[in-house]
């Protein structure tokens, strides 16, 4: 059942990136890209190996959740009462297929295409920083996941959502979310926080990329959207989701400018790459 | 820290801010709430505020949309109330090991036979943790009703229970709502023999023809619980026992509400005077009516890893489901099958394959109690001197100690099916017992049916719909969870590979008062909740008609006509039409109950 859901999403994906490259990267860039390779593998190295360990981690973390978190839907109701009843007002047929397009393809999309774009620019900064910020959403999302025990409206108010709820509509998308994710972790909506950052960046690339920036921002804010029309998560979650990528796209800011790595990198040989790895281990 | 009154809202940096991290925003964030909370309550007032406790819809729809229904309705008569979702294992912790729940909603396992009541409300219990009364419930009346139906057999039985179920629907120590349909799925295309027996118990999964070269039946669980620990005695990871009844054998097997011997090969009914023989003669005082039945088990069976089942591990199963330190320390019952043992008065041992046994009750209550899963002696003993010996000062708590709730104690029994493998939250394998009795040529009995399939094994899948169609389209044989009422629709209706199974139920939906602690100690107070409940509109709506509402929480053979569904409850009828809550009636309710209103609408507290 997951291969099967894997796969058709694979397929989709598979389809649209080459597509979304052609129109929003262009083939300069991506030659480009292709006979610099090699030298831009070397500078964003430390970030990809952050990101990877992060994901690693961020997967340990989720199938083998320690028993210390808080039980918070309480608290969230208290603040929101039951304001994502709201979309159930506008809810249609056509919407909820929209929306759960957006939730499960919209959303993979825009993680994989933003990377990939900013691969494709000469200058690395940007690249790494993107990375440098999933990393950050990713490893602080885990930690207030472990933290945060909460269930989703589709959990509490299942009445009143039957009718856009994902898993009702689609059984087959809960083998793939139940891969990644535990019906406790809503809080934060890393849906949300991801897709907001891949909306600020593509605002700071709106220069590089001014047709993928109006594109972006509009897939952002459906993917964020949908993880509320769907039931999935509350508006608090999805608050926290934009603060979170706030915070994560300031790091990250921070972080890849000040510690200067390309410098260090300069002044090192090909070989000594592992030296570097080194440092950063220590 | 972001809490504090005096720091400038200014003042706070943002590198402090993200210095307190992902960690202190969100403690912080509970603690600005409750302390909101604190001063809005300080205006003089002092609202009366209670917790409901249930699972996710994730673990049970309905459950959760009775819990909304009753915080819906205890909103609007001004109380301050908090509904509160807790994972399946959480929440039986906090309704039955800790006893931290104000009102819970869910489903009771009950049983084949209503002593279950008996556990489940014996003032003995009120301070155990575990199914035995959770409700903290105590009256001596109660308890003398509860151990009179115990003595009684037959049409005097059935009296005496109603008079218990008129003292339930009196004093709602917790307040059955409806019984679901019991219904399941399976796919015939590879198994001959569905519906022989109940899917929740062992007999379901015996007889079972597979086709040839099928060697896996795989059958599809909405609970991962099994998958990661099949302790036999744990309370919060066990439901109905289902896999238990597959791994351990019992003295008796239920097939269609009778008690059929199983690892016995028969038990004869000593009478009276035959077993008193000895004592009659000294004896002035009237002797409290027992039941003694002489028990022969069937010869040369073995447990899983080879070692006999005697008449000594019986007597040891029964002493240890009423101690489970066998009294090397303060006394520690499990938390499951209480009541069973209860029943049980002496057990004397006659030969190898003999025993006598004594139980405090009618032989409807003994035979109850033969239901339990007979454990192998030798693997929890040195399991239990291995605790004991690890330290001086032993103590087990009394239903959360290791030995209850350990996932690593060898899942050895004797029953049908052994232990293969397991993966959490994926699957629990189970594998054929070659030696088991049922598969010998000269068994005679046509309830004795014997596992046929070479492998079983429980799949964890996310819910019922998904579970439907993975059966319907041939991935799966048949859904051992019992199917959520809002996924019955989805059942094909034309295809032939797929059967519909309908099993009669004894389980049912109900609200359980924490008769503890203020304010639901108060029984003025539980009636005038139960009114807040409409049971038809939940039966109908919440459940879609597969459900029958309850003013008893017996199957309909015993309950009495005066108990028997008509329309509304005939203690507490709801307070209200069609689901819709009538909010004077209820103020009405609790006035009478001595609760009276504030002028902004806030129902007072009493304490």
């Amino acid at each position: 059942m997951l291969a099967e859901v894997l796969t058709q999403v694979a397929i989709v994906i598979g389809f649209v990136l080459p597509v979304a490259a052609g129109v929003f990267i262009g083939r300069e860039r991506l030659s480009q890209t292709v006979s610099e390779l090699r030298p831009r593998l070397r500078t964003s190295a430390p970030a990809l190996l952050l990101l990877g360990c992060v994901l690693v981690l961020n997967r340990y973390m989720r199938q083998n959740e320690p028993n210390v978190g808080f039980y918070m839907t309480e608290t969230i109701r208290s603040i929101e009462g039951e304001f994502v009843l709201i979309f159930q007002d506008i809810a249609t047929p056509l919407l909820t297929e929209y929306f759960t397009a957006s939730y499960i393809y919209g959303y993979t999309f825009l993680l994989l295409f933003t990377p990939l774009a900013y691969f494709a620019l000469s200058d690395t900064t940007m690249f790494r920083r993107l990375l440098t910020a999933y990393s950050l959403n990713y490893a602080l999302g885990v930690v207030l996941y472990v933290l945060v025990i909460a269930y989703g409206p589709r959990n509490i108010l299942p009445e009143f959502v039957a009718e856009t709820m994902l898993y009702d509509n689609n059984p087959k998308y809960q083998y793939l979310t139940g891969e990644v994710n535990r019906n406790t972790n809503v809080f934060p909506s890393l849906h949300t926080s991801l897709s907001a950052t891949v909306g600020i960046f593509a605002y700071y690339t709106r220069d590089e990329y001014p047709k993928w920036f109006p594109v972006a921002v509009f897939i952002a804010i459906s993917v964020i959207i949908s993880t509320m029309y769907l039931a999935i998560h509350w508006g608090t979650d999805v608050f926290f989701g934009l603060i979170l990528a706030s915070v994560c796209v300031a790091l990250s800011n921070m972080l890849v400018g000040r510690w200067s790595l390309t410098d260090l990198f300069d002044r090192l040989d090909d070989d000594s790459l592992d030296a570097v790895r080194d440092r950063l281990g220590r | 820290m972001n809490c504090n009154p005096t720091d400038p809202v200014d003042g706070v940096d943002r590198r402090s801010v993200l210095a307190a991290g992902a960690a202190g925003l969100s403690l912080s964030l509970s603690g600005c709430v409750d302390t909101v909370r604190r001063v809005v309550d300080q205006d003089g007032t002092d609202q009366l505020s209670l917790s409901i406790v249930t699972v996710p819809a994730d673990a049970d729809r309905e459950s959760i949309r009775i819990a909304y229904h009753l915080e819906s309705h205890l909103e609007s008569i001004g109380v301050d109330v908090t509904l509160k979702a807790r994972s399946r294992t959480d929440f039986l912790k906090a309704v039955l090991i800790d006893h931290d729940f104000d009102i819970y909603v869910g489903q009771h396992p009950a049983d084949y036979d209503p002593d279950f009541l008996y556990e489940a409300l014996h003032s003995t219990y009120a301070n155990e943790a575990g199914w035995q009364n959770p409700f903290g419930f105590d009256s001596m009346a109660f308890d003398t009703l509860l151990e009179d139906q115990r003595r009684a057999d037959g049409e005097q039985r059935k009296q005496r229970l109603a008079n218990v179920l008129r003292g339930v629907a009196d004093e709602k120590p917790f307040d059955p709502i409806c019984r679901p349909d019991e219904i399941r799925v399976a796919n015939t295309t590879r198994f001959d023999g569905w519906g022989q027996g109940h899917l929740a118990t062992r007999r379901g999964y015996l007889g079972l023809k597979p086709d040839a070269g099928v060697d896996r039946l795989n059958a599809l669980v909405t609970d991962a619980r099994p998958s990661v620990n099949v302790n036999p005695i744990s309370a919060t990871v066990r439901e109905r026992g289902t896999v238990v009844d597959l791994l351990y054998d019992s003295l008796g097997t239920v097939v269609d509400g009778e008690v059929l011997p199983w690892l016995a090969d028969s038990w004869e009914w000593v009478t009276g005077s035959e077993a008193n023989e000895a004592d009659a003669e000294e004896t002035t005082e009237p002797t409290r009516p027992t039941t003694t039945a002489r028990v022969s088990l069937r010869e040369d069976c073995r447990f899983h890893d080879g070692k006999p089942v005697t008449a000594a591990d019986v007597e040891f199963t029964y002493q240890f489901f009423q101690d489970t330190v066998l009294g090397r320390a303060s006394p520690s019952p499990p938390p499951r099958y209480r009541g069973h043992a209860s029943a049980i008065d002496d057990i004397e041992i006659e030969d190898e394959y003999t025993l006598r046994i004594t139980a405090a009750a009618g032989t409807d209550v003994c035979k109850r109690a033969f239901t339990v899963p007979i454990l192998p002696k030798h693997v929890w003993q040195s399991e239990l001197e291995d605790r004991l010996g690890n330290s001086q000062e032993f103590s087990a708590p009394q239903g959360s100690w290791s030995l209850v709730t350990s996932d690593s104690i060898d899942p050895t029994g004797s029953g049908p099916f052994q232990f293969k493998n397991n993966a959490e939250r994926d699957h629990l394998t189970l594998e054929r017992f070659d030696d088991h009795f049922t598969l010998r040529e000269d068994v005679e009995g046509d309830h004795l049916l014997a596992p046929l399939v070479d492998e079983l094994r429980f799949t964890v899948d996310p819910g019922s719909p998904s579970s439907i169609s993975r059966v319907a389209s041939g991935n799966a044989d048949v859904t051992s969870s019992m199917l959520a009422a809002y996924s019955l629709g989805d059942i094909p209706e034309d295809d032939p590979d797929v059967e519909r199974l309908e099993s009669p139920s004894w389980t049912f939906y109900h609200i359980g008062f924490n008769a503890r602690t203020p304010p639901c100690s108060n029984l003025h107070f539980r009636r005038a909740i139960c009114r807040l409940i409409d049971k038809e509109w939940i039966a109908s709506e919440v459940f879609g008609g597969h459900a029958e509402p309850l003013a008893a929480p017996v199957t309909e053979e015993w309950t009495p006509d005066d108990l028997a569904w008509d329309g509304a409850d005939p203690e507490t009828p709801f307070a209200g039409t069609d689901g819709t809550l009538n909010v004077n009636a209820a103020h009405d309710a609790f006035q009478a109950a001595g609760y009276y209103t504030d002028d902004e609408n806030r129902l007072q507290g009493r304490y």
